[in-house]
């Protein structure tokens, strides 16, 4: 359809606008994250969008080094909670993709399981804070609290609903010609499942286990209850970055910010073309 | 599947045992995290039990109070209040956002330079990790802080707001984190249903001398309906769950100025231990919202079958 | 009621040229077909009289006016997308009561126009259905109220009866060309398929890459196409084209066809109209229901390779791929595969086309 010159220009200033809006937060935690204690320490008309003198100081302050500007040492370095979110978000990625591509497919081909759409759809919608006092004793009764097992393990279960829901949508549309012509040839249901489906839908699965990351990596809350020490997050963590001496330490949490948005944000746009199909639980496949 | 002729009961019985097996491990885990969690809440809710009793949360009995959590959370102000206040952002954020949402999407029906760009641009905030996003703003609404500096640009004058300590900035502030990072969703999702418009249609109500509006109205409201309430329905959701990006920036703060649902929760779990009555807050809240997915579904089906 | 006139009409996406050079004119009250295979143009002329796109260059005049800029909703274009492009989420009055509502008519206006329009089109009994579950003919005759009910000058038909079932489709023509009649509508109809064209139209539009080819009667397509294309383009099976070197005899000017042997001599007409032309490399043409067959005689000689019989008529099939022939002859004909026969084609049906340029040879009627 043909659109009239003013429109156009409507357009690009809307969304013009609409980008400084989305960037500006961003950018500012970028900014914040390579300026020097002097600067991001600095407040009103001293404050600057861009750093005058660019440093790295801040990702080697969080990383353990000592950096004589910063006064204050830490007790911890952010290594630990990276591996523990990371850690965390690929088991509970595992978890959720292993049971729900299995119970996706067992729905989707013979129609076992019934109850599940409607049960992983409670789930879902369920606030985790909900649910929080019988994980957290069942996960204290079990060893589980403070390790990155147990957020694994909550973590799967959790984002098990997108994992089924996801992939149910992807069984559902592959033409089921090819397993049969399998089965023809005398294949056991199973190896079918195993040889032919499930290589055949690598890139499905590839896409679901991105979303389903992001999912884990996004958590705080879960961390925040049922970790305590050892294996605290990196949102867990990042609260922690302040101190009585210095107050908040604006530069580190801006470098950790960086670090902890931008696997997400990589794997989003990796996958963008199935966001709206594992947000919407597949009522809606763009 | 082969017509009904070429199946045997054999492979009808292999089918079925896989497709058992297959379903089993999530079965277990639903098990696991809903069942039982939730009998062990019904049975914490109705006695007096803190983790600092020091016995075992199986002995609870000997504190039993019977339905006195549940007849407590009915005259508890500040659960009232922290419910009104969830429902204040719910009812601010989920409209700002879709018609946002709604808006952006339109300038994204049609292809024009520079589209794939700036929507991928546009959907990153959704995508950065809420309690970092809560970061952000916690930085942004310093009183000393780039809002404020944006504000002094503007208006020319020195603005030191002190977002974050004014119980209504406060909430304002929250208010509009949740929106710049959902906002992106309503867009998403709202986009993929305009351009499944059939163009056809679009084109058949032009020529019949229908005018922009008149095709919204007409053709592309009607048409994405069901997209519309499913991104209502998340959002809606998704805003009563609310804690992450809020929780960072105020803490509930100040005092009880934005304290939602979750965020009470969390406070009277972690500090004051008293989960018996946690338990049956969580509960009533499970049972409300379990019913209302039920009737939701029922009704969206309904809707599916007619459209 | 209205004529439309298009002039040196272009379009060109990017380096692409959908169009070169259209000129046509359509009269009042008209039913002029579109013709030619996809990709050949004539979708992107008629989104260009419906004001879906712009020209690149050319004018489109209704009645003498030129459309340029006027939008496509202002130029009182009918138009019946492939799928129809029914609002499925309305009821069948909803559907008709479109037009008329988004021009902004008093309601009585309304509810007495789509009651016109279908008590006219037989759509009275499922008025308050829902549109999404109507059979295709309904559909079809849904898409014709609806844009008709605002009396539009024009109707514009974009391959409407492609989705249709081929058996299912004879009839919708009939029903189509019937309304055609009856709204004494000026129409033009975009299809692939020439049967469809032959049937309905008054003339017919045959075009290629871009290029309008032949405008004519249905009869004047058939029987004297202007160029190789239309003549390998219409008719079911088409015309039978070889090529050859034309050669004097005693007995007059004829045509070398190499491994057929040499053809009847040629008409005078067209003998004359050849030796003008200066041409030597031809290529000869004759339709394949045009012949007499026989087993010994004059004519091209070609071995039989296989025979359809389809009831109504046979279709005798010669010769091998580049040099294949078809003959349509009666349901009894005696035929054994192997064979050779000879194939005289009725003097009057042969045609000439010059190979380089592919034109035909005519002679002076």
């Amino acid at each position: 359809m043909r659109r009239s010159l003013p429109f156009e220009l409507f357009r690009y200033a809307m969304i013009a606008l609409a980008l400084a809006l989305t960037l500006i937060p961003i950018l500012w935690m970028a900014s914040m994250a390579f300026k020097p204690i002097a600067e991001w320490s600095a407040s009103g008309a001293d404050l600057t969008w861009w750093p005058k003198a660019p440093t790295l100081d801040n990702f080697r302050y969080i990383f353990g080094e000592q950096t004589t500007a910063l006064i204050a040492t830490l007790d911890r370095t952010a290594t630990k909670p990276i591996l523990a979110s990371l850690l965390a978000a690929v088991f509970g990625t595992l978890i959720a993709m292993s049971a729900g591509t299995a119970a996706a497919y067992g729905l989707s081909r013979f129609g076992s399981g019934q109850n599940l759409p409607l049960a992983l759809t409670q789930l879902r919608l369920f606030p985790p804070m909900a649910v929080m006092i019988p994980v957290m004793i069942m996960w204290a009764f079990l060893g589980l609290i403070d390790s990155w097992w147990g957020l694994a393990l909550i973590y799967g279960i959790v984002t098990l609903p997108f994992a089924f829901w996801l992939m149910k949508t992807f069984f559902d549309e592959m033409p089921k010609e090819i397993e049969e012509a399998a089965l023809v040839e005398g294949c056991s249901r199973f190896r079918v499942f195993m040889k032919i489906t499930l290589p055949m839908m690598r890139a499905p699965l590839a896409s679901s286990a991105m979303f389903v990351f992001i999912l884990n990596w996004s958590d705080y809350l879960i961390g925040l209850l049922l970790t305590t020490k050892e294996w605290v997050t990196i949102p867990v963590y990042m609260a922690s970055l302040s101190s009585s001496m210095t107050g908040q330490l604006y530069g580190a949490k801006a470098a950790l910010g960086l670090i902890a948005a931008i696997p997400p944000v990589i794997l989003g746009i990796a996958i963008q073309k199935h966001l709206v199909r594992g947000l919407t639980f597949g009522a809606l496949k763009q | 599947m082969p017509p009904s002729g070429t199946r045997t009961v054999a492979t009808d019985r292999e089918e079925r045992r896989l497709g058992f097996r297959l379903t089993l491990p999530t079965q277990v885990l639903i098990l696991f995290i809903a069942v039982f969690p939730l009998l062990m809440q019904l049975y914490i809710s109705l006695t007096d039990w803190s983790p600092l009793e020091g016995t075992g949360w199986w002995r609870a009995y000997e504190l039993w109070n019977g339905f006195a959590n549940y007849t407590d959370l009915l005259g508890d102000s500040r659960l009232w209040g922290a419910l009104w206040r969830t429902f204040v952002v719910m009812l601010v954020c989920v409209p700002a956002e879709f018609l946002l949402g709604l808006g952006l999407a339109v300038l994204f029906m049609d292809d024009f330079p520079g589209k794939r760009v700036f929507y991928s641009i546009l959907l990153m905030p959704m995508m950065v990790v809420p309690a970092v996003a809560g970061y952000m703003f916690f930085m942004l609404f310093q009183s000393g802080g780039p809002v404020n500096g944006i504000l002094s640009g503007l208006t020319g004058l020195d603005v030191t707001i002190a977002w974050l300590s004014d119980p209504t900035l406060a909430l304002v502030a929250v208010m509009i984190a949740d929106i710049w990072q959902w906002t992106p969703l309503m867009f998403l999702i709202l986009l993929a249903g305009l351009v499944g418009v059939p163009e056809d249609q679009l084109k058949a109500a032009t020529l019949l001398g229908a005018s922009w509006g008149q095709r919204f109205v007409t053709i592309m409201l009607p048409r994405i309906r069901t997209v519309l309430i499913i991104a209502l329905a998340i959002r809606v959701i998704e805003s009563f769950k609310i804690f992450d990006t809020l929780y960072i920036m105020t803490g509930g703060g100040p005092g009880v100025a934005t304290e939602t649902i979750s965020v009470y929760i969390y406070k009277v779990t972690t500090q004051d231990l008293i989960w018996g009555y946690v338990a049956a807050i969580a509960l009533v809240i499970l049972i409300a919202l379990s019913v209302l997915t039920v009737l939701a579904m029922k009704r969206m089906a309904a809707a599916g079958g007619r459209a | 009621m209205t004529t439309i006139r298009l002039e040196n009409l272009v379009k060109s996406f990017g380096s692409f040229t959908a169009l070169k050079t259209m000129d046509l004119e359509i009269g009042n009250g008209e039913f002029v077909a579109l013709l030619g295979p996809s990709g050949c143009g004539k979708s992107t002329t008629m989104n260009m009289i419906a004001g879906m796109e712009a020209p690149t260059s050319g004018r489109i005049l209704f009645d003498g006016r030129d459309m340029a800029g006027v939008p496509m909703g202002k130029r009182g274009v009918g138009f019946v997308f492939q799928n129809y492009a029914i609002f499925t989420h309305m009821t069948v009055r909803q559907n008709l009561a479109y037009g008329p509502k988004a021009r902004g008519w008093p309601k009585a206006k309304v509810d007495a126009a789509v009651a016109k329009i279908a008590d006219f089109l037989q759509l009275t009994p499922m008025l308050d259905q829902k549109s999404a579950k109507l059979s295709v003919n309904i559909l079809q005759r849904l898409a014709i109220g609806r844009s008709a009910i605002v009396e539009p000058a024009i109707f514009l038909l974009d391959e409407p009866l492609s989705n249709v079932d081929a058996a299912f489709r004879a009839v919708m023509r009939t029903e189509l060309k019937h309304l055609q009649r009856e709204f004494r509508q000026t129409m033009v109809y975009v299809t692939h398929d020439q049967l469809e064209a032959m049937t309905m139209a008054d003339r017919i539009a045959v075009m290629d890459h871009g290029v309008l080819q032949q405008v004519g009667t249905p009869i004047e397509v058939y029987n004297d196409p202007v160029n190789l294309f239309v003549a390998r383009f219409i008719g079911a099976p088409g015309m039978n084209l070889v090529e050859g070197t034309l050669a004097e005899t005693d007995r007059g000017l004829a045509v070398d066809l190499g491994a057929f042997g040499l053809s009847p001599p040629l008409p005078a007409a067209l003998a004359g109209a050849a030796r003008t032309a200066g041409a030597k490399e031809v290529v000869y043409g004759f339709r394949p229901e045009e012949v007499t067959l026989r087993t010994e005689g004059p004519g091209l000689r070609a071995a039989v390779g296989f025979v359809e019989r389809i009831g109504a008529r046979t279709i005798v099939h010669f010769g091998a791929a580049d040099r294949a022939l078809k003959i349509v002859a009666e349901p009894s004909t005696a035929v054994s595969v192997g064979e050779t026969l000879s194939i005289e084609p009725v003097a009057a049906s042969v045609r000439l086309f010059d190979k380089a340029s592919g034109r035909a040879i005519k002679g002076a009627a």
